[in-house]
């Protein structure tokens, strides 16, 4: 089964061995941003969740952060 | 820039009717210290002092801060310089004496869930070095428009304020011993033992916010870029804590002023090595941060011309991160690396150690494992407000008992895993 990892330290998740990574925003807020307003802060998450979904579905041959 | 650090050992504290300093017998004005402390802040509620004394079987929790008192003799500069107007010197300069053996100690309701345990007797004793010093404890309360932060700030300006206010008797004494510390400007420095490796110090500092705050001058170090100090600035105070994170591997104020790895290197300085001086970084929450303060950790390093660093970390989790790319980076320059840490092991020391790992950090000392768990007894005197015991990092619901003992690893023992060896715990191979 695919998985990806949403993860701010991204030489933390390439170290254990995940397939595909995605960088998140900060450690406290991984999918937020309190200096944006709720609008953008929104579309910014969305864009984050869908290109993870996405990486689901793309194949890899090695450990690809995207 | 040279400094003479002298000690006067306390080996008596109690209360008295006036503060004084009598050869090694410190005295304390309860009223007139209550009342210091309350003009700190007007949103202060509530102080009260005790002393507490190794070998009691007092408790003190939750812990935020340990202080030591210190007085600038002579040189520019003020202890813990750049918080207060007028006070932007830098220090490490001239003379200063230290009230060795007795701390100021800050405790009250609780800022942050990761402050800490001080037994003063039993098998709590043992894991922190706090239990050997005299201690006066302030137990500090503020009012409900305070937020966390707002307590935070306060609880950290009344350690300082007060471990400086006792600090001035030590003003006019005569010090039991003098050391005298001393680093030249970088090209004298390399100079002056030219056939010797250049050494420097690699100062993490916590820095991920929400209450894991260290200050430089006074400065926030999450808003700095890495830099340059003298060794002696530590120990005039320039770096002081503002952490709530975990007890056991947090720097205290105490342990930034005697920076346990700062004067280990003085100790062969001009004999094994030639130590060159300190590179404080952070530990920030976003990986740019992470990447651009190890990149100027390595290009600093390089531009000091060091040949080895020994790097210490503060805390654990994603500054394991930063550890791993410091000594990566200081590698890849060409600079050798011992680093400094601490360990979450798992109870039985089963699991992995750090949350980030590299081949090229073969050179590590660890200080212990922060998940050993310990059974605390029951104190016949508390100190501040056990009732926080079930949700301190290392506790969990249940440690604390009706009979008032406690069941909780380490993690929750101000000091007891130290990343600067500040204490006396480590860890070998198995």
């Amino acid at each position: 089964m695919p998985v990806v990892h949403i993860v701010t330290v991204v030489p933390i998740s390439v170290t254990v061995g995940a397939n595909r990574i995605v960088p998140a925003v900060a450690i406290p807020h991984p999918l937020g941003n309190p200096k944006m307003s709720q609008e953008e802060e929104k579309l910014m998450r969305r864009e984050m969740v869908v290109k993870s979904l996405e990486t689901l579905t793309t194949d890899i041959s090695e450990q690809t952060v995207f | 820039m040279k400094l003479e650090v002298g000690n006067i050992h306390v080996e008596e504290l109690a209360f008295g009717n006036e503060s004084t300093l009598s050869g090694h017998r410190v005295e304390i004005d309860k009223g007139t210290l209550i009342n210091f402390i309350r003009e700190i802040d007007h949103r202060i509620t509530e102080v009260k002092l005790d002393i507490a004394l190794p070998g009691e079987k007092t408790r003190i929790m939750p812990v935020k801060d340990v202080v030591e008192p210190r007085v600038k003799v002579s040189g520019k500069g003020h202890i813990f310089p750049g918080r207060n107007a007028g006070e932007n010197d830098i220090v490490g300069e001239g003379r200063t004496h230290v009230l060795k053996g007795m701390t100021v100690m800050t405790t009250g309701k609780v800022v942050g869930f990761q402050e800490g345990i001080i037994d003063m007797s039993g098998t709590g004793a043992e894991y922190t070095p706090f239990s050997k010093t005299l201690n006066l404890v302030i137990t500090c309360e503020v009012d409900d428009t305070c937020n966390q932060y707002d307590h935070e700030q306060i609880l950290r300006t009344v350690g300082l304020e007060t471990a400086r206010e006792v600090g001035k008797l030590a003003k006019d004494a005569e010090a039991d011993e003098v050391n005298t510390y001393e680093t030249l400007p970088i090209l004298e420095q390399a100079a002056q033992y030219p056939d010797l490796p250049k050494v420097g110090y690699v100062y993490m500092l916590q820095s991920q916010g929400l209450l894991h705050d260290t200050y430089l001058y006074g400065v926030d170090v999450k808003a700095i870029v890495p830099t340059l100090l003298y060794p002696t600035e530590v120990m005039d105070g320039a770096i002081f804590s503002g952490n709530c994170v975990s007890a056991c591997d947090k720097n205290p104020s105490l342990v930034h002023q005697n920076s346990p790895i700062i004067h280990e290197l003085y100790k062969h300085h001009g004999t094994k090595y030639n130590f060159m001086g300190v590179i404080v970084t952070n530990e920030n929450v976003t990986l740019a941060d992470k990447e651009r303060s190890s990149n100027w950790v390595a290009k600093l390093a390089v531009q000091q011309g060091w040949d080895a660093a020994i790097v210490s970390e503060e805390g654990f989790g994603n500054p394991d991160a930063d550890l791993v790319m410091n000594c990566n980076k200081l590698e890849g320059a060409g600079i050798k690396t011992v680093l400094v840490t601490d360990e979450y092991a798992g109870n039985q020391g089963e699991s992995q150690s750090l949350a980030d790992s590299t081949p090229k950090g073969d050179a590590v000392v660890s200080n212990g494992n922060a998940n050993m768990i310990v059974e605390l007894p029951a104190m016949e005197r508390l100190i501040g407000h056990d009732t926080y015991v079930d949700m301190i990092a290392g506790g969990t619901e249940g440690s604390l008992r009706a009979d008032g003992s406690i069941s909780i690893e380490i993690q929750a023992i101000t000091g007891a895993t130290n990343e600067l060896g500040f204490h006396n715990l480590t860890a070998r191979q198995g």
